[in-house]
């Protein structure tokens, strides 16, 4: 069965979705741009985690994948961006040496990771330390941080409305994902993971 | 390198994964293994098992453990990364200690 969908960047709604896809008894065999093909299991069978790791270049997010995949999990590449030209080539000041430049041959559309486990009756959780949850969460939010000064630049001198609307909406997850880290740091002041 | 050796202490998955190395294994190994010890309490996500495990081997206190790459890697403790673990356990014996002494008194 195949379904059409589009999450952007809005991780949680995705990983609601394929949890719920596998609450009816559907689970993943493969990914497109918008396309989800999905094959009948046994209700909750599987679990889902979408990660973003367009930080990673291109090594590490191979390496990273063949370790989920040796820790027994199913995992899928996912594009954030809808961009269906070749030659993209996208500056990612954000991101750790050798995923700055992301082409369509490195890490352009592959953004994300959709991590599926075989249900054992445990939660399912990728990031379980303090300090590697607001790690997490910064590397989220940074991409975001970009976007502001970009689109903030351009609407300041290009006098640009729209540019403007763009980084005001940038806010939003900004403070998503600082309220997170801050959150976080206030417990690593007593307890430590 | 040594910025453990003054006297901060190990967080918890840190000396765990030390400790879990003083034989090879592999990260499936390594989850398995902590998660057994503390009965299940200290689970670890592999994000977080995958970053320790690069930021321990950067600090060599562990290492890729023989011919092993990519698929299935295996990991050893260092000479460095057990001079560390012995530290940290002499630490926690002195806390041990003297947290029996005052708060063992009371039962």
């Amino acid at each position: 069965m195949k379904k059409y969908r589009f999450f952007g960047s809005f991780l949680d709604t995705q990983e609601k979705w394929l949890n719920k896809m596998s609450a009816q008894g559907y689970r993943l065999v493969r990914t497109g741009k918008l396309m989800y093909e999905f094959e009948s299991c046994s209700p909750n069978e599987v679990q889902y985690r979408v990660e973003f790791i367009g930080e990673k270049s291109r090594e590490n997010a191979e390496d990273y994948r063949l370790f989920l995949e040796d820790m027994g999990y199913k995992v899928f590449y996912k594009n954030i961006n809808l961009n269906y030209s070749i030659g993209k080539v996208r500056v990612r000041p954000w991101a750790e040496k050798g995923g700055r430049i992301a082409t369509n041959s490195t890490t352009y559309n592959r953004e994300l990771l959709i991590i599926e486990k075989e249900n054992d009756g445990k939660p399912f959780m990728l990031h379980t330390s303090l300090g590697d949850r607001i790690r997490y969460y910064r590397m989220l939010r940074n991409p975001w941080i970009f976007f502001l000064v970009i689109f903030g630049a351009m609407g300041i001198f290009l006098s640009s409305i729209i540019c403007g609307v763009f980084a005001a909406l940038s806010l939003f997850p900004i403070a998503h994902y600082q309220l997170k880290v801050t959150k976080i740091k206030k417990e690593l002041d007593f307890r430590e993971e | 390198m040594r910025d453990n050796v003054a006297g901060g202490a190990l967080t918890e998955v840190t000396f765990y994964i030390l400790i879990s190395l003083y034989q090879p294994r592999h990260g499936y190994s390594i989850m398995h293994y902590i998660e057994e010890k503390t009965s299940g309490r200290l689970v670890l996500g592999a994000g977080t098992l995958y970053g320790a495990l690069n930021t321990l081997c950067e600090k060599g206190w562990i290492s890729g453990y023989g011919q092993s790459t990519g698929r299935k890697k295996e990991f050893l403790i260092t000479p460095l990364g057990r001079e560390i673990a012995q530290k940290e356990l002499s630490r926690l014996k002195e806390l041990t200690e003297f947290a029996s002494e005052i708060i063992g008194g009371e039962q």
